[in-house]
């Protein structure tokens, strides 16, 4: 795969991780508590900041880590069979996503989450008074979804490891930057003062556009990277 | 209910827990809360806080025993005529995540 290609996979993975709901979630409760409890607007932008910015880290860890054990085991050339189990994965995870991301019979925007984690980001989103709390909030809210995100970042990951050092860390960037997408359109609309039912109304009447698209892009994004990848090596294409 | 008047008791959300008698400040309390984060100024939060809780008052008048989701969404009817935007949030606010 040539450069500009590598970098599209990792951005397009990059925004199919954009689209899931967890962590917008938890910024809406966040900012929700911190608004309702009196805190002055300065004092609330900078826990959303916080918060969001906890994410953005945690998702750079993350893919780091992925990259740090992929290059450990496999080495820069990564064998085809691990690209294929990858597709398999982003594949496997695209029709969860269809079947499980939302709670069926919920009229809300309830998430796939066991109902005691959920209750337990609740109440620490509603325990959160300072701008370090937030952040470690936003860390956690990034490994709540780790099941659904695992997946994009798996195939950045390996992805990442066939460019150019340089492109590597661009590649990183592009990640974190564009999985933090919703977040950062999030954190923009609370601290341009926008109303929090709105923000609500808008994410569950979108909820099935967002549930469809998400997954479907999953198999897109395997199907791409099996046929660019492995077939293309396995045929001689490349 | 408190002041006198009959006792209700709310039963909360699992059956573990046990009930416990109805608190208008908690009440109160909640609503100027979903009603500052849907963007009401805070004399305006506090005016339909008031309101609502008078009317929930009322609602309880007859009823010994009722669940928190029953007060939830009886609160959040009567909250929907004075701001729509609360009152939404205030009935969907466990649904968020």
């Amino acid at each position: 795969m040539d450069i500009l290609t590598s970098l599209a996979i990792v951005a397009f993975a990059g925004l199919i991780h954009a689209s899931f709901q967890l962590s917008v979630s938890v910024l809406t409760l966040l900012s929700g508590h911190a608004i309702g409890a009196k805190k002055s607007q300065g004092r609330v932008l900078r826990m959303t900041s916080s918060y969001t910015l906890g994410a953005a880290v945690m998702t750079l860890l993350v893919l780091c880590f992925v990259c740090l054990i992929v290059l450990h085991i496999f080495g820069t050339t990564v064998p085809l069979l691990v690209w294929a189990l990858a597709c398999g994965l982003v594949a496997g995870i695209g029709i969860a996503v269809w079947l499980f991301y939302y709670r069926r019979r919920s009229a809300t925007t309830e998430l796939w989450i066991p109902r005691s984690l959920a209750t337990h980001l609740h109440n620490r989103s509603k325990a959160t008074h300072d701008s370090a709390e937030a952040f470690s909030l936003g860390l956690t809210s990034v490994i709540a979804e780790l099941v659904f995100i695992i997946p994009t970042i798996v195939i950045a990951a390996l992805t990442l490891l066939g460019l150019p050092g340089a492109w590597q860390l661009a590649g990183i960037a592009i990640y974190t930057v564009v999985s933090s997408l919703g977040l950062f359109i999030v954190w923009a609309l609370i601290g341009s003062g926008a109303s929090l039912a709105r923000i609500q109304k808008w994410r569950v009447e979108n909820k099935h556009f967002l549930q469809f698209s998400g997954g479907s892009a999953l198999l897109v994004l395997g199907f791409f990277v099996y046929v660019s990848k492995v077939v293309a090596t396995v045929t001689g294409a490349f | 209910m408190s002041e006198g008047g009959p006792i209700t008791l709310v039963v909360k959300n699992g059956a573990r827990r046990h009930p416990e008698e109805f608190n208008k400040e908690k009440l109160h309390s909640s609503l100027v809360s979903t009603c500052l984060s849907s963007g009401a100024p805070t004399g305006h939060a506090e005016s339909i806080a008031r309101r609502v809780v008078d009317e929930v008052l009322i609602w309880l008048e007859s009823r010994p025993e009722v669940t928190s989701n029953d007060l939830r969404r009886v609160a959040a009817k009567y909250l929907k005529t004075y701001h729509p935007d609360a009152s939404y949030l205030y009935e969907h606010h466990r649904g968020t995540l």
